[in-house]
């Protein structure tokens, strides 16, 4: 333990307590790596997402071929090994002669970026309005809860669908048309923990002491709950992923010009009875990250929040 | 000898594997039960004290098991039964009530066709066994038979009650209802776990007061697990005294009342509190249930006892027959008589 | 009593369907561009005056709220408007659409249940078994396996590798079979078609699989966990203390209280029926309610887009519904 040092001046002593609040969380993060380690299927889906953003990050670097341009003479070719392969296509050739493994590669992008634009807006939406709603209630609260409600009432693949409908396709309305009713299920989980959190000792200890209804929020309670909407956030984020493919597959989703898992097995379908690999190697990309992420946050949430056993 | 028994459990051993090891939560233990007595099994929890009933019936749960020992029914050892045989036996022969009232009544179903189960499971109720709509006349008689044992057990209007849910039940009901399940076969042995440890002190005495009707009207042995000894005094007529998996006092109720010979009895009855003397302060037993999964070679209560000399720790103590049929497992009754047929042998592992 | 409190409840939902009509209403009229204009579009050069006379006609020239007051006053007499494209009525048209699709997502349920509910109980009775552990990763495969996907894989095999099952379609081309609820198993049943049933029961097959594979994932993992607790209960010592056989034990005592909480989430898996539908259909030719709509999706044509949208709407508030009710037979402990 180190000694305090002189407090001089206010900024040595905010540097000072950011060191400590920093070596706080670095403790934390390593003591989560350690627990991760007790779950090895959740520590391997971890190590797949970090390649699968890896390869997202790193696309145009690692890829030799170019995933927009193919050479209709080199077109369905069956992957290296397979009779005809070659490893100058790994993966084969789509209907247009483009690289299969490069367009998958590329393919990441569009799928991690959706993934995570839709969760994490959600998320920020939802933990807004979730306290707002829980810690005040009030008539702001029956309002948002009524709209959630409603919401609640349209399937939600039904909901993406009839919004891309109206708005088009396109990437920005994919994200809006997943977070138009993904945030609802943060709002409630926020809404209900705030509930809970917003009666206990330390809350009432917190009050007394004093401090303004944002500092009882910001520092007291979201802490104890960030968990669950951590947890929640990742199980949730493999199904963003496979209906932002299913809105893609159905010609919905991002422009046919982005590489997307979704539109590449909608492609290949055509060519089913001549290449099945078009169709079926997005697909176990797209299968082996959802699984990834699935596991993952099964393991965060038996470390984070053993509560939350609810599936759905 | 074993001839007037109507069970008798000889060196009956059950373990739980744990991930720290073997944990012999009944080890060695010898009971005898005559028909209609009233026997108490007393100790602190997690001494065992369960554990010797659920092997009575062969219910210990997976991976636990019965290693070593006999449990005589009737002449039958029930180690050897069948499943079928087993089943047979459980709640018709041998029937079982538990401690906490309301977790053990299913949620789902109405008290009255819970209580009828043991009824068809065992076909008590002679007639035609039709598959379910058609088996009115049967299932007339079996409800007629479940009213009859409801009033019983003082349920009132058991009319009302019979299709009621068990939530709708007070702790008190609930438990009169668990006791109706299990005499509804006319067992010659009730197994009672803690029956009134969840329930108010005056429901306590009502449901004592009833097992005790029972036991003197339909002549039904009753084995009484408690942790308080007092309860048990008043009921039983023989107390054995568990610890650790062990039994370590038995003898009949006055004896072991106001003449306890092993120091954990001793402590029991000292740490029991009293209103008729209120400036006498309760002692409480120093020290804490000792973990079974790292039992000393020796007694053990040694590190709890004020007469725990160093031989006590070291040397597996036998079962000594202080007097005629009064057993005590303590080093301070080195001066008397050794029974063989306990199995001496067996006991002492140096 | 339990009628009463059903049809409260089913007057309940009626603020809900206003909420849900409301909000499709307002994201039709946000889209960009005039409904006319689109309507026109295929028809090329059309007179002012026309426009007029349609503009007239589909109230396009009043008040947005008028306009809204019409639309829920009409759709409250079922009547939902009419097809820019296909010329006709919505409500006929999804009328004629919503068997096939409530057909497949019944079969998909059927499916998924016969094979989760076995699986779950045994997986659970033999803890950690090879069965176990089998179910346990099949299940997360289920979970993360994207359903196009699944049935592209389902027909590359059974379809076009050895020619089991048929590809797409809901019957044989050259079946006639003479239509009375729409249902075509059921309607083969009822005019006594043995061909026309085994072939609709053929087609049925992958879709149905393909529909309820994370169903069935989701409620095998439920039954599985919930069975665990229910088997480590007291009442289920209990009844084994009475001498019940060990099956009875765990299909009546610990099943009956394990289904309590796997309804819950059989409920929440409606919705992934319903909207997996439209994928589904898509993939396998189904001539349901999702690819008509996906059809008019790229026709822009609104008034069915809408309609279909909250039939699909009420179609979960009344299967939320009938979970609800479901739930309270399962659970004495809460009336409806």
């Amino acid at each position: 333990m180190e000694i305090a040092p002189d407090v001089r001046t206010l900024l040595d002593r905010q540097f000072y307590l950011l060191r400590i609040r920093l070596s706080i969380w670095w403790a934390n993060f390593v003591q989560f790596l350690n627990e991760l380690r007790q779950h090895p299927l959740a520590l391997g889906g971890g190590i797949i997402i970090l390649v699968y953003i890896f390869c997202a990050l790193f696309a145009e670097q690692i890829t030799v071929q170019s995933a927009f341009r193919g050479n209709l003479r080199m077109r369905l070719q069956p992957p290296a090994w397979l009779e005809g392969g070659s490893w100058e296509f790994p993966l084969g050739t789509d209907a247009q002669g483009r690289d299969i493994l490069t367009r998958v590669i590329f393919g990441a992008r569009v799928s991690l970026m959706v993934g995570g634009l839709t969760v994490g807006i959600s998320i920020l939406i939802g933990v807004m309005l979730g306290t707002l709603a829980g810690y005040f209630r009030g008539k702001l609260d029956s309002l948002i809860s009524r709209f959630a409600d409603l919401l609640l009432a349209f399937p939600f693949l039904i909901f993406a669908i009839g919004v891309m409908a109206f708005l088009g396709p396109g990437f920005t309305n994919m994200i809006l048309a997943l977070t138009f009713k993904g945030w609802v299920e943060f709002f409630r989980l926020v809404r209900g923990e705030m509930m809970a959190e917003k009666s206990k000792e330390y809350v009432e200890a917190a009050r007394a002491t004093g401090q303004s209804h944002f500092a009882i929020i910001v520092r007291e309670i979201l802490p104890n709950i960030i968990h669950s909407v951590f947890v929640l956030g990742t199980l949730r984020m493999g199904y963003m992923i496979i209906t932002e493919a299913s809105l893609s597959f159905l010609g919905l989703g991002v422009p046919p010009s982005l590489p997307a898992w979704g539109s590449m097995v909608a492609a290949g379908r055509d060519y089913m009875l001549v290449a099945w690999w078009v169709s079926t190697i997005p697909g176990v990309a797209l299968l082996i990250l959802v699984l990834a992420i699935n596991l993952f946050g099964e393991g965060l949430r038996d470390i984070l929040d053993p509560r939350l056993k609810v599936e759905g | 000898m074993s001839g007037t028994e109507l069970l008798e459990i000889r060196q009956l051993t059950t373990v739980f594997p744990t991930r720290r090891g073997e944990v012999r939560a009944v080890d060695g233990v010898n009971l005898r039960l005559k028909p209609g007595q009233l026997l108490g099994l007393v100790g602190e929890s997690g001494c065992g004290k369960s554990t010797v009933l659920l092997s009575i019936l062969r219910l210990i749960r997976q991976p636990g098991q019965i290693v070593q020992g006999e449990i005589l029914f009737r002449g039958r050892d029930l180690r050897k039964q069948s499943g079928k045989a087993m089943r047979a036996i459980r709640g018709k022969d041998i029937a079982m009530i538990f401690q906490d009232p309301l977790s053990t009544l299913n949620p789902v179903f109405v008290v009255g066709e819970q209580i009828r189960e043991a009824l068809r499971i065992h076909h008590i109720v002679s007639g035609p066994r039709w598959p379910w709509p058609l088996d009115i006349a049967v299932r007339q008689n079996e409800k007629k038979r479940v009213l009859k044992i409801m009033e019983d057990v003082g349920i009132p209007s058991p009319m009302d009650r019979y299709a009621a849910y068990p939530h709708q039940f007070s702790g008190g009901m609930q438990q009169r209802a668990l006791i109706a399940m299990a005499l509804i076969c006319g067992p010659s042995i009730l197994l009672a776990d803690e029956p009134t440890t969840a329930l108010d002190v005056t429901i306590q005495a009502q449901i004592m007061d009833l097992m005790r009707q029972i036991n003197q009207s339909h002549g039904t042995a009753i084995i009484l697990v408690t942790h308080d000894l007092g309860l048990a005094a008043e009921f039983c007529d023989t107390i054995a005294v568990m610890y650790a998996g062990r039994i370590v006092e038995q003898g009949s109720v006055d004896q072991i009342v106001t003449d306890p010979q092993h120091p954990y009895t001793e402590g029991l009855l000292a740490c029991r509190p009293r209103i008729q003397q209120r400036e006498q302060r309760v002692q409480p037993i120093p020290g804490n249930v000792p973990d079974l999964a790292a039992l000393p070679v020796g007694c053990a209560f040694a590190p709890r006892c004020k007469y725990a000399r160093e031989l006590c720790a070291q040397v597996s103590i036998p079962m000594f027959s202080v007097e005629d049929g009064r057993f005590s497992r303590c080093l301070r009754h080195t001066d008397f008589r050794i029974e063989p047929h306990l199995g001496w042998d067996e006991i002492v592992r140096l | 009593m339990r009628v009463v409190k059903i049809l409260e409840r089913l007057l309940a939902t009626i603020p809900i369907m206003f909420g849900v009509a409301i909000i499709v209403f307002f994201f039709m009229r946000l889209t960009p561009g005039d409904p006319v204009d689109i309507m026109m579009g295929q028809g090329g050069a059309v007179s002012t005056g026309e426009i007029e006379r349609l503009r007239e006609e589909f109230n396009l020239d009043k008040p947005l709220l008028v306009q809204l007051w019409l639309f829920l006053k009409d759709a409250l007499r079922g009547d939902l408007g009419y097809s820019y494209i296909l010329k006709r009525p919505v409500t006929t048209l999804i009328a004629e659409r919503l068997p096939a699709t409530i057909e497949l997502a019944l079969g998909a349920l059927l499916v998924s249940l016969l094979f989760s509910i076995p699986v779950g109980i045994l997986s659970a009775v033999r803890q950690n078994s090879l069965l176990d552990r089998l179910t346990m990763a099949s299940s997360f495969l289920g979970i993360s396996m994207p359903g196009f996907w699944l049935g592209i894989i389902l027909i590359l095999l059974f379809s076009v590798r050895w020619g089991w099952l048929p590809v797409q379609g809901r019957i044989s081309a050259d079946l006639k079979l003479q239509q009375v609820t729409g249902f075509f198993v059921l309607d083969s049943l009822l005019t006594g078609n043995r061909q026309a049933l085994i072939s609709s029961l053929r087609h049925l097959v992958l879709p149905s699989i393909t529909l309820g594979a994370p169903v069935a994932a989701v409620v095998a993992r439920v039954l599985r966990s919930s069975m665990l607790e229910t088997l480590r209960s007291d009442y289920v010592m209990l009844a084994r203390s009475k001498g019940a056989h060990e099956w009875n034990v765990v299909l009546k005592h610990a099943l009956r209280n394990a289904l309590i909480p796997t309804v819950t989430v059989v409920g929440l898996q409606v919705g992934i029926l319903l909207g997996g539908n439209m994928i589904i259909e898509a993939v396998f030719g189904w001539p349901g309610l999702g690819r008509m709509v996906v059809d008019a999706i790229f026709n822009r044509d609104f008034p069915l887009i809408q309609g279909s949208v909250m039939v699909y709407a009420f179609t979960f508030v009344i299967a939320n519904l009938a979970v609800d009710v479901m739930y309270t037979y399962l659970n004495p402990k809460v009336s409806l």
